[in-house]
């Protein structure tokens, strides 16, 4: 049995290579699922690829049919059309409990850009979520990606790390638009895009004062219909170019995997407003906002992802003792989940042990009821359980033994030595 | 209140400065509060001092400001003061005096060097000028003060933009006010300092032409004239391009103020410094009117 991860994520990788080897949008998931089931039939798969990683998890009973880093890092290149060399260096693994480990910082935020964002959460359940619709998940994943959500909430819960700034609209918001603007009232919202990240950046925005807010997105209803909830206006991606210039704030949160705005339609957005200072705010991965944009004049203050990472940083220290908190609530968690999963696969062996011994004591039992066939039923039941006792004691030493090296990952040895010993077919 | 010297307040602005220092490495409400407190007892034995030099000047017939050229120069850091402790009181998070309080402390130190002897542009028995002369020093004191707001707001804004386009956010614990307040206050500090500046310079003629009879006579000619026009021209080009400009970006208003405000600045504390250094130089200056016996009057520092 075998559980590992490849990924690169905002601390390892630039946001340019993260946003080569993103995977967005349905149909391109699909396709990688299709590919990695071709290339790895016998491994479960789910794939995470938010702004801000792109993890690739596989799990498998057999642990010599598992994939290499090298065979992963190969589907990826082939995949994006990215070189390998290009990005091997940026590509780490884990494999057993450290990508146990690894998935449930995840899941808790510990390892996003923001500590504590809410919104990670989600984007696993989505990802697993996906997974499981293009078949690629399997009983270990499952389990895998069920005790993850079960363990973030937890570490919500018990640590106070969802507390203040705790989502990259806010930080972004709190730390740059507001060294731009004194207030916001009076200021235009343009939100491109109108998925959760959008959401979540008008929910802040809203806090703020804003009160004028223009939503555009592809589908024109999903647009009107968030723009709605706001107390703003929606339209269709047709008419940004015409409200690029009526906007103080741009925010870009959309899947594209193109630049929306490239320079040329901003540089005719800023025609007779250069005065006019605009934040932009670029939360795509792949960028929604071409990057010459911020070079057009000295109004525009553009932030992508990787600009709010001092800042996470900071926010990081802030909150180490509720960092060693959650990682101590994980490590427990990863140990007993690793437990769960080494014991599962002593379980068949258990299994058949207990019910070779009981076809044998039942026998015994049976050929005892022919010769003493004066004894009654009551006397019968007292033999009975006098012999599934003695079984229970004997068997008692072996399965802890089974257990206690269980603890420290699949007791194959010992799984053999069983199997030798009581003639244990599979 | 008798008791109060310089020192005082020095000492007072010195730890408040320092602690603005500190609490860019280490921010905290506590250390705030103390740099407040600091500055605020600066400012009372400040605003004390200021009241007995006034007190010796109505003794001596002569209008409070006008005491003396020290007192002059710290009218202009009270008022420097009163500007830092009004931005603190609005938001704690920003860190104004590291900008301010050196200002204060080079006013108040140079303030040592001036004399603290009483001004002999208004004598006892020229009552008559005391309104003009008021009027004169306190609109230059409160314009100077406007110049000086104005040099800082510039640079907090060219160093916040700058920040904000290198995405530097508040990494040093610095914290600046929004671009578009700083754009707002340098564009008031323009607004009010160049006339107040213009009426102070306009009255301090019409007093150098009152005392030039039976003195020397004024000279459209002279270094320091020129110079002092040149500068008060540099500042009235900066208010009409600012009033007759809508579309210019608060960076080349924070440029354009930096310059104009730090060239009278410059001017002021250089012809200071050699009318201070050189007799000679200072008898040629129109801004210093030359008595007979009397020995050099300096306004030259305020026009």
């Amino acid at each position: 049995m075998n559980l590992q991860v490849i990924y690169c994520n905002h601390q390892t990788a630039s946001l340019d290579l993260r946003e080569r080897l993103a995977f967005t949008g349905a149909e391109q998931l699909a396709a990688a699922y299709t590919q990695l089931r071709d290339r790895f039939p016998n491994s479960e798969t789910v794939v995470l690829s938010t702004c801000n990683r792109v993890e690739l998890y596989t799990a498998q009973d057999n642990a010599a049919a598992a994939p290499t880093h090298d065979e992963l890092a190969g589907f990826l290149s082939s995949f994006h059309g990215v070189p390998v060399e290009e990005f091997l260096g940026d590509l780490l693994q884990h494999s057993g409990s450290e990508a146990v480990g690894h998935l449930f910082r995840v899941c808790s935020s510990i390892d996003s850009m923001v500590l504590g964002e809410p919104q990670i959460v989600s984007q696993v359940k989505e990802a697993y979520r996906q997974a499981e619709a293009n078949e690629a998940c399997g009983p270990l994943t499952n389990a895998l990606f069920q005790c993850a959500i079960r363990v973030s909430k937890r570490v919500r819960t018990e640590t106070r790390l969802a507390e203040g700034r705790v989502s990259i609209a806010s930080v972004a918001v709190g730390e740059f638009a507001r060294g731009i603007f004194d207030r916001f009232d009076d200021k235009t919202v343009l939100v491109i895009g109108a998925g959760e990240m959008a959401e979540e950046t008008l929910q802040y925005l809203r806090d703020d004062g804003v009160r004028d807010v223009l939503v555009v997105n592809r589908n024109p209803e999903r647009a009107r219909e968030l723009a709605a909830e706001w107390g703003g206006q929606g339209f269709g991606i047709d008419r940004l170019a015409e409200l690029l210039p009526t906007a103080d704030v741009i925010v870009a949160a959309t899947g594209s995997d193109q630049p929306i705005v490239d320079a040329e339609m901003f540089a005719k957005a800023r025609d007779g407003q250069r005065e006019r200072p605009v934040f932009v705010l670029d939360l795509g991965a792949p960028r929604d906002i071409a990057p010459e944009v911020a070079g057009l004049d000295d109004n525009v203050f553009l932030y992508d992802i990787d600009d709010l990472q001092e800042t996470c940083q900071r926010n990081r220290k802030s909150r180490s003792h509720e960092i060693e908190r959650a990682l101590s609530i994980i490590e427990n968690e990863s140990e007993r989940f690793m437990q769960d999963v080494y014991h599962r696969a002593t379980g068949p062996i258990v299994k058949r042990l207990r019910e070779q011994w009981s076809d044998v004591s039942q026998s015994e039992i049976e050929r005892l009821r022919r010769k003493l066939s004066h004894l009654g039923d009551d006397d019968f039941g007292q033999v009975e359980q006098t012999v599934a006792r003695i079984v229970n004691k004997l068997l008692h030493p072996p399965l802890e033994a089974l257990r206690d090296e269980a603890r420290d990952g699949t007791p194959h040895g010992l799984l053999d030595a069983l199997r030798r010993l009581f003639h244990i077919r599979d | 209140m008798a008791d109060v010297t310089i020192f005082c307040f020095f000492a007072s602005y010195a730890v408040a400065f320092a602690l603005d220092v500190l609490r860019l490495k280490k921010p905290g409400r506590t250390m705030w509060m103390v740099g407040v407190g600091f500055s605020a007892a600066g400012f009372v034995a400040h605003t004390l001092f200021l009241l007995n030099a006034a007190d010796k000047g109505r003794e001596e017939l002569l209008p409070p400001l006008l005491s003396s050229s020290q007192d002059w120069t710290l009218v202009l850091a009270w008022l420097v003061v009163g500007f830092h402790l009004f931005l603190i009181c609005c938001d704690r998070t920003l860190s104004v005096g590291v900008f301010l309080l050196p200002l204060v402390l080079a006013l108040i130190g140079s303030s040592y060097f001036l004399a603290d002897e009483p001004s002999q542009l208004l004598n006892a028995d020229e009552a008559a000028r005391r309104g003009w002369t008021m009027l004169h020093v306190s609109s230059l004191a409160i314009g100077s003060a406007g110049v000086l707001a104005g040099i800082v707001l510039s640079l907090m804004y060219l160093l916040q933009h700058r920040r904000l386009r290198q995405k530097g956010g508040s990494a040093t614990g610095l914290k600046l006010p929004s671009l578009e307040r700083l754009s707002r206050m340098n564009w008031w500090s323009v607004m009010v300092s160049v006339p107040l500046l213009t009426v102070g310079m306009g009255t301090g003629l019409v007093l150098l032409l009152f005392a030039s009879e039976g003195a020397r006579e004024l000279s459209l000619g002279d270094p320091v004239v020129i110079i002092n026009g040149i500068s008060w021209l540099g500042l009235m080009g900066l208010f009409g391009w600012m009033l007759f400009t809508p579309r210019a970006t608060g960076k080349q208003v924070a440029w354009r103020t930096l310059l104009a405000c730090g060239f009278l600045l410059v001017t002021v504390v250089g012809l200071n410094v050699l009318a201070s250094s050189s007799p000679g130089f200072s008898g040629h200056a129109s801004t210093s009117l030359h008595r007979p016996d009397d020995g050099p009057v300096d306004t030259g520092g305020r026009s």
